[in-house]
């Protein structure tokens, strides 16, 4: 290695760190003056909480064999609606590039789906599904199937014309040009909507859990709220946070190892 | 000479919602065995249609084609169309595999092109590592793998420079004389219609039909030798004047 690019890398590793510095730097920072304003009474700390009484709840939590639990529920139902999210876009993806007349049909009915609140069908979906985590798994399909369908299907015919006409001029059955050109051509696509579907998937399932849950993070923010502890409210607010970002981190680091080995 | 194909009476039209517009206007053609013809017209009279009419890839059409039915017809376009994400011999292979035709056969013949045509060693790179030249080679030994009886080329070495045009449209001379390939190929090049056809067939603008027949007789084994030969400004004078800019 020159000296040149090893000065190179050095100066890329300082950047780095000095990066991290400055983010824990504004996280101590904001951790500190919060603390500090709501010990001192400037904000009022049973409206907006503290570091420390955020701290003592999660080790209630603890104590009490709550929080794992909450965790892991909020967890297990983000995993199954992404999965069930991506792969029921992904299929609905190929069917409606494959049947283009049943693509227009659908249409409208996919834009009014994707404009619409989908919490105006909360009362319903628990009516049909019942009070338990189908409800929750349907309302985060219901964010998240549209944005991973719309997003698979313009990866889709987005594909090069001329690669299209190749296919073409050999004759290749609908099946073929959708397996051997539509999907690898749109792999990058495909893996990249994992990004979009995992911060909707979030946002459904805690609006289920709002709506109907018994257990979850979601719950955890309605219940405090109804039992008027704020502390509750805000560490649920925090862990939910913290697991945004570490799911967020997780599949980024899934999309670059899938999008390497191609 | 055998006739390979014989197009009757062919016509197309192009719809829209505004109304109907003729492509191509009562096109009679025999094609021998063997033969390279070259059609050469106006920008946007048709040519490209009638090799899709020919191809069976464009249905819509009036009149009658008729070929053998075990004829086996490949078709060259102008882009390489090289799917990036596919080596070099994955991407040859790719006609076979959709055309349901592997066999040792075509195998030992793709490896044979790869070695004549000095690409054996890029046989795992990706398209991308290769140039344009390189790059049009490949699509060419794609198109030959299928052992083609009729090979049409749309305009297969547009977007190539010089030498590497040259070059290239002699692979194709000579690998479809040897082989005895019937070759139907549409470009705007006089040159290239000279020195690589048996026939050219210049056509009207739209609605295109036959406006004359130029039989080539450059006996020449290769591009280069036909292009320097005396005859060549003889042809290119005839093929200008079929044309007529002005028209």
């Amino acid at each position: 290695m020159s000296k040149e690019q090893k000065e190179y890398l050095k100066k890329l590793k300082k950047e780095k760190y000095i990066i991290f510095f400055f983010q824990l730097l504004i996280i101590f920072t904001f951790l500190f003056l919060w603390e500090e304003l709501s010990s001192k009474g400037i904000i009022s700390s049973f409206i907006y909480s503290s570091p420390s009484r955020i701290l003592k709840t999660i080790n209630s939590l603890i104590i009490n064999n709550n929080l794992f639990i909450h965790i892991w529920i909020t967890l297990k139902e983000t995993i199954i609606s992404f999965v069930l999210g991506i792969s029921m876009g992904f299929i609905i993806a190929c069917l409606l590039y494959e049947f283009k007349l049943f693509a227009k049909v659908i249409d409208p009915f996919l834009t009014m789906l994707n404009s619409l609140p989908k919490v105006a069908l909360g009362p319903l979906i628990i009516i049909i599904f019942g009070a338990n985590i189908k409800s929750v798994i349907i309302m985060a399909l219901l964010i998240n199937l549209i944005t991973s369908i719309i997003t698979i299907y313009n990866g889709f015919i987005r594909t090069n014309e001329f690669e299209l006409k190749l296919f073409e001029t050999l004759n290749a059955t609908k099946g073929q040009t959708l397996l051997y050109l539509i999907i690898p051509s749109s792999y990058q696509t495909i893996i990249s909507s994992f990004k979009l579907c995992i911060a909707q998937t979030l946002v459904g399932v805690i609006m289920g859990e709002f709506l109907v849950s018994k257990a979850g993070i979601g719950y955890l923010i309605v219940y405090g709220k109804q039992i008027f502890n704020l502390d509750l409210v805000m560490t649920g607010i925090i862990l939910l946070a913290i697991l945004s970002y570490l799911l967020y981190k997780l599949v980024i680091t899934l999309e670059n190892k899938l999008l390497r080995q191609k | 000479m055998n006739n390979i194909i014989k197009i009757k009476n062919i016509s197309k039209k192009y719809r829209n919602k505004n109304g109907e517009i003729d492509a191509i206007k009562n096109i009679d053609l025999e094609i021998n065995q063997g033969e390279i013809i070259s059609l050469i017209g106006p920008s946007g009279c048709g040519k490209s249609t009638l090799l899709s009419i020919i191809a069976n890839i464009d249905k819509d059409f009036k009149g009658t084609i008729n070929k053998d039915k075990n004829i086996k017809i490949a078709y060259m376009l102008q882009n390489d169309a090289l799917l990036p994400f596919l080596t070099v011999y994955e991407n040859i292979l790719l006609s076979l595999k959709i055309k349901k035709c592997i066999s040792k056969d075509k195998i030992d013949y793709i490896n044979y092109l790869l070695k004549i045509y000095n690409l054996e060693e890029f046989k795992n790179s990706y398209p991308s590592s290769l140039s344009g030249g390189m790059r049009q080679r490949v699509a060419l030994i794609r198109t030959l793998a299928l052992k083609p009886d009729i090979l049409l080329l749309d305009e297969p070495f547009s977007a190539l420079d010089g030498k590497f045009r040259l070059l290239i449209s002699d692979d194709v001379y000579q690998i479809a004389k040897k082989e005895n390939i019937t070759v139907i190929l549409v470009t705007h090049n006089l040159e290239e219609a000279i020195t690589l056809s048996d026939k050219v067939i210049v056509l009207t603008k739209r609605p295109s039909s036959i406006k004359k027949v130029i039989n080539i007789n450059i006996n020449k084994p290769t591009i280069y030798e036909k292009r320097i030969d005396t005859k060549f400004n003889y042809y290119f004078d005839e093929l200008w004047k079929a044309l007529d800019l002005n028209e």
